[in-house]
């Protein structure tokens, strides 16, 4: 670190870039707390409206009241919480296996897996939306959350870390007799929490924020996740039931994520350190 | 027995722990990749298919000239051609100059080779295209990335050069910049829409006392990329911030400070000492941006809808409304499987350049 590398003015200018870069964010949070129908004709009342006098909580309290909003909250925490989940379980395991057990096919496999990292979700959402359709599966939520477990991301991630655990704490429980399974449960798994800590967050915030799978899968509103939901009554802008009460079901729609963000800044950090490192 | 030793084998083992992800990889991944490709070389209609299975017909390659061919094609010289002049002159020149220094790998090489062989080769092909919406969607996007990308790039480096510090006060910016990354799409276009809002917008409150009008930024063919641009660069500023300020942490300290005690100041010292030391990150960060970008859907079809006309429209977006709103998922998913080529070639340069990195 150097810290007289750079003459103070710098500072002040990142400063106020910084005011700046979040003027957006703060006005959506001001809006989203002032009336309706002070906002129908000005968004400027107080300091660019960015100081929400006059305050109310009234817009948070329509949306969660009336409207699909509450709904749509709930299904996007289903399926991000189900992806989220079912990641951890499949990418733990086959990272163990990838990493420390040598097997038949590993050797192609692997590749294989990896080489689904280049894969983006623009390039299979048709047929999957294809296949889904074949099934009759559209319009569900595990139709929603699991595409997302195909993503190698996680298993890259899981066989990179334990590929780099030293053979010696395996040696003394297999000298004991203790089989893959136990080894993976008892001693790689309490090793691995603070990368699966990671891994759960950053696929939990991807999948929260994830639009394009759930815009073709989801048509019936009650299948909307939060971040589809939001699309669509953003597209009727001018009808919609007010500006404020949209601002709300945006700050809402982030509140899950902001919260991670303040709580696990470091671990999402982390996350998009390592998920480059290929 | 045989069944015992059979069940404790590491090959029983490691198909057992591989076989839950397995049941995801290969039917929701693996499976609509080659299934994506199968479906191009068909004339397939959704709602055709949907009723009768047999409605599709095999047509070989029939989308792809459909979406890349054209009638009467010639080449010539003059489209664009002090834009091909100057960008040929350019690559060239930086290319003799690395063979000289010895500076060259694979990935100049095809650099090289594929921007020589786009400007001075493809840009000069004439005809009458079969789609032309195709190469609108193309030029738009390339247009977005080759914005979105060097900005996102110089803001974000320069803010991790002044931000590769301790103390508290540098850390809370490094998260205020980093903050929007985090959010979603729909959230990005809602704030950004309202932003660039004509009558109750904030540009346009800001805008209002000194008697200016604020243009229609979101419908106006000449501003309504930029204003997209714009949008993108505030969300994905903090996610190349970090790998900068991750690369900045390699350099060693005293280059820095021999640099200092030499009296580079300021400017000099971030081009000559700092961009140089951390350019494989720059490049690496650069290509990575690329191959997102190109992906780019939800600000096009959120915030302008790809207009006014065809003004923001992108290749996903084309896709999307291809698949969707007209049914051709077979000619859809050609356009996917040259996005994907497009992608795959930016992918590997990639790899060439963090294989390069590492020996």
């Amino acid at each position: 670190m150097n810290q007289r590398a750079l003459p103070r003015w710098v500072f002040i200018v990142v400063t106020a870039a910084a005011v700046v870069w979040l003027i957006p964010v703060v006005w959506m949070l001001s809006l989203s707390l002032q009336p309706n129908e002070l906002l129908s004709r000005t968004t400027a009342n107080t300091f660019l409206g960015l100081v929400p006098v006059p305050f109310t909580l009234d817009n948070f309290r329509a949306i969660l009241s009336i409207g699909d909003t509450p709904r749509w909250f709930m299904n996007s925490m289903l399926v991000a919480g189900t992806s989220t989940f079912l990641v951890l379980a499949t990418s733990t395991l086959a990272g163990y296996a990838f990493a420390r057990i040598r097997f038949t096919g590993r050797s192609i496999v692997y590749p294989l897996v990896l080489a689904g990292l280049m894969v983006p979700e623009q390039v299979v959402f048709i047929p999957l939306y294809v296949m889904f359709a074949d099934w009759n599966a559209h319009n569900s939520l595990p139709t929603l959350a699991l595409p997302r477990v195909a993503l190698p991301i996680g298993v890259f991630l899981m066989t990179q870390f334990f590929k780099d655990i030293p053979d010696s704490l395996e040696e003394a429980a297999r000298l004991e007799g203790c089989g893959h399974a136990r080894i993976f449960w008892s001693i790689m798994l309490p090793l691995a929490t603070p990368m699966m800590m990671t891994l759960a967050i950053i696929t939990f915030l991807y999948s929260w924020n994830d639009y394009l799978w759930p815009l073709v899968s989801a048509q019936r509103t009650d299948f909307f996740t939060i971040t589809v939901g939001l699309a669509k009554i953003q597209g009727n802008f001018a009808q919609s039931q007010g500006l404020g009460q949209l601002m709300a079901s945006g700050v809402l729609a982030s509140l899950p994520v902001i919260i991670l963000f303040l709580m696990f800044q470091k671990y999402i950090l982390r996350g998009i350190a390592l998920s480059t490192d290929k | 027995m045989r069944l015992t030793s059979f069940l404790h084998s590491d090959n029983f083992s490691g198909w057992a722990f591989i076989l839950p992800y397995l049941i995801a990889f290969v039917p929701l991944l693996l499976w609509p990749f080659i299934q994506g490709f199968w479906m191009s070389l068909h004339e397939w209609n959704l709602l055709a298919v949907t009723f009768n299975p047999g409605a599709k017909e095999f047509i070989g390659l029939g989308n792809y000239i459909r979406l890349m061919g054209g009638d009467d094609i010639g080449w010539s010289l003059q489209p664009m051609w002090p834009f091909r002049l100057v960008v040929s002159a350019l690559v060239v020149t930086l290319y003799v100059r690395s063979i000289r220094r010895r500076a060259v790998g694979y990935s100049h090489h095809i650099m090289a080779g594929l921007t020589l062989f786009t400007t001075a080769v493809l840009l000069g092909l004439t005809g009458d295209w079969y789609d032309t919406r195709f190469w609108i969607v193309v030029r738009n996007t390339l247009v977005f990335v080759a914005w979105v990308v060097p900005v996102t790039t110089t803001i974000a480096l320069l803010l991790a050069i002044a931000l590769n510090r301790e103390g508290r006060w540098a850390a809370t910016l490094r998260s205020v910049f980093f903050f929007s990354q985090i959010l979603s799409v729909t959230v990005v276009t809602l704030i950004w829409q309202l932003v660039y809002g004509v009558r109750n917008g904030f540009i346009a409150n800001v805008l209002a006392p000194f008697g200016i009008d604020s243009p229609n930024w979101l419908t106006d063919d000449q501003l309504a990329m930029g204003a997209i641009v714009a949008a993108t660069v505030w969300w994905s500023v903090g996610f190349a911030l970090i790998l900068f300020l991750a690369g900045l942490q390699q350099i060693p300290g005293e280059r820095l400070e021999a640099a200092t005690l030499d009296g580079a100041e300021g400017w000099r010292k971030i081009v000559q000492i700092i961009v140089p030391s951390i350019i494989r990150t720059v490049q690496f960060v650069m290509i990575m941006q690329i191959v997102l970008h190109f992906q780019v859907f939800g600000q096009s079809q959120l915030m302008t809808q790809g207009g006014p006309g065809d003004a923001t429209n992108v290749w996903v977006r084309y896709i999307y409304q291809t698949a969707f709103r007209d049914s051709e998922v077979g000619y859809a998913s050609a356009m996917a499987t040259v996005l994907f080529a497009f992608m795959m070639i930016f992918s590997l340069i990639q790899f060439w350049v963090t294989k390069r990195q590492e020996s």
